[in-house]
């Protein structure tokens, strides 16, 4: 079992995988419903993916989910495995994945901090890591404008010259 | 009596790397509890790539990771080459290779030294930062500023070395080899730094699995060679030889710092060979849109590209919507594991003046792990 | 303090004040020998930082003009602010400005000081640091060289000799409206540990 396409084979006989990416010959990614997230990752950590590289999160405004994407990575059978799966972005909740990859703490806790995704069973998820009083919606959500609330919290400084292009100005 | 102390550790402290901030709880000088401050340098680099051009996003990711910014051009490059499909021309491979190697020098360079200012042997820092810089002098004659070179761009390369550089970074090369057993002297064979170094800030291989910890941590408790240059070649490297530095077993801070020293010597092999095989003429860039840059539109898709940091596997999570702006870029520090909860959970254990140590020879770089 | 959103922070002209009337004979004698050694604080609050041991080793060797670095802030002169701030720092900074003895100097280091530079738009970095903290001095660049650094460095001992570094001075005597400013920022001024559930 050592290239690609007998763990794309394998994982679509044993599971039930709704789609299955391939982005280039060391990386393929595999979207998964929610319920078979965590029996997938067990799977592949006892197979050798051994090491949780990235656990972040994209938010899909127009579809309304946010998807969450594991990354991780084997080092002996160098594949890099992106393991994704959407939950809805109204009241995010999912469950952790500390029990499988203790390493994920801090990162559920940054997915936390800037979509607001909850996670059950962490229950330092919802502690503040990078920001301290926060008083805004999650910043990295898509309805999140930075410029706006730069302007607001710390005044420009004025300048006679606008340095600044407009939007659409630089096209 | 257990008498316990409430003790910050930073941001304003000397033996803190950056603007970094632990809290202690400590009982005589051992450290009871320790939990992470980060976010002092949080500058929302993930949000303010959402809202810039492909290209102008050049000149904003190489402030991610401020002692070594090259490895941040390349993962984006890369990742950029692997959804639009674009093929990098053979020199811009082996120029790149020869910048990412320098900067490799460079950071070693200054964390090997550096371990001088936790102990307090300040000749380390001055001879090794002096030397670095030379290093930088070099990067200023290719790419026009010392440490944000915004020089390796998708599709290959800004533009050619100048001409009569290699001859200088040949002379480099020998005068920082010919520095390295004085360093050796200074530092590694120093019976003060053997003593300070041999059983301070253990690491074991079962933790590094735990938490995630990759490069020099990965390699220095498991013996193998665990380094993304040859498991998963980018650039040139299947094409250069080189040896990756290992060790089995727990390992101290010592082992680390002397693998360190390994990897300098490494990478210097690497540099010559890379002037002495690189074609010495062809084009560096290859054209990546019919229009103008700002125009450019890269496929849809996602992407996770790594290189190998000085710190280890470093990587971006990049998105696409076909947009001329990117949908959304993750970004993977190589430092996050060890330096979020390896700090809360394994120092705890240690004495109060091997914080610092456990900081610097861990590999703890809080911009990237803030963003 | 309720603060109108839209409202802009009313500026003082920094060049009207004039904080010299309690000059005296021995201020001036004192200036003079203020501006021949200072201590820098070694705070390393941004990406500015990189550049600040090369200046301070052997290679470009500040110490030669009278700076070096000093540990704590209590027995430092000048406030270094290498770069961007985030609001997280800038609690931190205000703590350590507010620790320092007069007569107290502050550089802003680099063009992230200036108007936030590269990072205007960032929801977590300040944009302009002379609201917050007085300001004697701005070196420009992203980031300025070692060369850069310590021609602003020589720039302050000349204003520090000639007794236009007063930034200190302003601060006390305009403490309202800094103050006012930092809690607009901020929300609070104030700093816990992480300990505190």
């Amino acid at each position: 079992m050592n290239s690609m396409n007998d763990i794309i084979n394998d994982l679509k006989n044993k599971f039930n995988p709704i789609n299955v990416d391939v982005v280039n010959e060391r990386q393929f990614a595999i979207d998964v419903e929610n319920e078979e997230l965590h029996t997938i990752l067990a799977y592949l950590k006892a197979q050798g993916w051994r090491q949780l590289t990235l656990l972040t999160c994209i938010d899909w405004i127009k579809e309304n989910k946010f998807q969450l994407v594991y990354i991780i990575y084997n080092w002996e059978n160098p594949i890099t495995i992106n393991v994704r799966t959407k939950i809805e972005r109204d009241n995010p909740k999912f469950r952790t994945i500390v029990s499988i990859y203790p390493g994920a703490e801090f990162y559920e806790r940054d997915v936390h901090e800037f979509f607001g995704v909850e996670f059950e069973g962490n229950e330092r998820s919802t502690k503040p890591l990078f920001l301290e009083l926060w008083d805004d919606i999650p910043p990295l959500r898509k309805d999140f404008d930075p410029l706006a609330y730069s302007k607001k919290k710390f005044d420009v400084r004025d300048y006679k010259v606008d340095f600044i292009p407009k939007e659409g100005e630089a096209e | 009596m257990k008498r316990e102390l409430k003790l910050f550790l930073g941001p304003n402290h000397p033996g803190m790397h950056g603007n970094f901030s632990v809290h202690l709880y400590v009982d005589g000088d051992i450290v009871e509890k320790a939990r992470p401050l980060p976010g002092m340098l949080h500058r929302g680099f993930e949000k303010l790539m959402e809202r810039r051009l492909w290209m102008n996003n050049l000149a904003l990711i190489p402030r991610i990771c401020v002692p070594e910014p090259d490895i941040n051009e390349m993962v984006y490059a890369m990742g950029i080459e692997t959804l639009a499909k674009i093929e990098v021309p053979e020199r811009a491979h082996w120029i790149r290779m020869l910048i990412l190697e320098m900067a490799r020098v460079a950071i070693h360079m200054m964390s090997f030294g550096g371990i001088g200012g936790p102990t307090g042997l300040y000749t380390g820092p001055n001879w090794a930062i002096s030397d670095r810089d030379l290093i930088l002098d070099i990067f200023e004659a290719i790419t026009g500023a010392r440490i944000y070179h915004m020089y390796i761009v998708p599709g290959g390369v800004r533009k050619d070395l100048p001409d009569g550089i290699e001859k200088k970074i040949e002379k480099l090369m020998d005068d920082i080899e010919r520095r390295l057993p004085e360093y050796e002297d200074l530092i590694l064979r120093n019976p003060v730094m053997e003593k300070r170094l041999k059983a301070a800030a253990p690491l074991s291989a079962e933790v590094c699995w735990e938490l995630g910890v990759t490069g020099i941590g990965l390699r220095s408790t498991t013996g193998e060679p665990y380094d993304i240059r040859k498991v998963e070649p980018y650039a040139r490297y299947d094409q250069v030889e080189f040896d990756v530095p290992v060790h089995k077993g727990v390992s101290y801070a010592y082992d680390r710092l002397s693998m360190k020293f390994e990897e300098i010597k490494q990478s210097i092999r690497i540099i010559r060979q890379v002037l002495d095989k690189m074609p010495k003429e062809g084009p560096i860039r290859a054209k990546i849109s019919r229009g103008s840059a700002l125009r450019w539109r890269v496929p849809k898709g996602q992407v996770y590209s790594h290189v190998e940091s000085s710190r280890g596997d470093y990587g971006y999570f990049i998105v696409s919507d076909g947009e001329n702006k990117p949908y959304r870029i993750a970004v993977r520090g190589a430092s996050y594991p060890q330096g979020l909860l390896g700090i809360e959970k394994y120092l705890p254990g240690t004495r109060l003046e091997d914080v610092a140590i456990w900081l610097d020879t861990m590999g703890v770089c809080s911009p990237e792990i803030d963003r | 303090m309720a603060l109108n959103e839209n409202e802009k922070i009313n500026e003082i002209d920094v060049n009207e004040l004039d904080c010299r009337d309690t000059k005296t004979f021995w201020e001036k004698f004192g200036n003079i020998f203020r501006s021949k050694s200072l201590w820098m604080l070694h705070y390393c609050t941004g990406c500015g930082a990189i550049e600040l041991p090369p200046t301070m080793t052997s290679r470009f060797d500040m110490e030669r003009f009278g700076m070096g670095p000093m540990a704590t802030p209590r027995q430092a002169d000048v406030l270094l602010i290498t770069g961007y701030l985030s609001v997280k720092t800038l609690r931190r900074v205000i703590y350590t400005y507010e620790q320092m003895q007069t007569p107290k100097y502050v550089v802003g280091f680099g063009s992230c000081t200036l108007n936030g530079g590269i990072y205007y738009d960032s929801y977590a970095v300040i944009s302009r640091l002379d609201y917050y903290i007085p300001v004697d001095l701005y070196i420009a660049g992203c980031m300025p060289r070692p060369e850069a650094v310590m021609n602003g460095f020589r720039t302050l001992l000349d204003m520090i000799n000639k007794g236009e570094a007063k930034g200190w001075k302003r601060y006390l005597k305009y403490n309202d409206w800094y103050k006012r400013n930092q809690i607009r920022a901020l929300g609070e001024v104030y700093v816990k540990d992480e300990f505190h559930e």
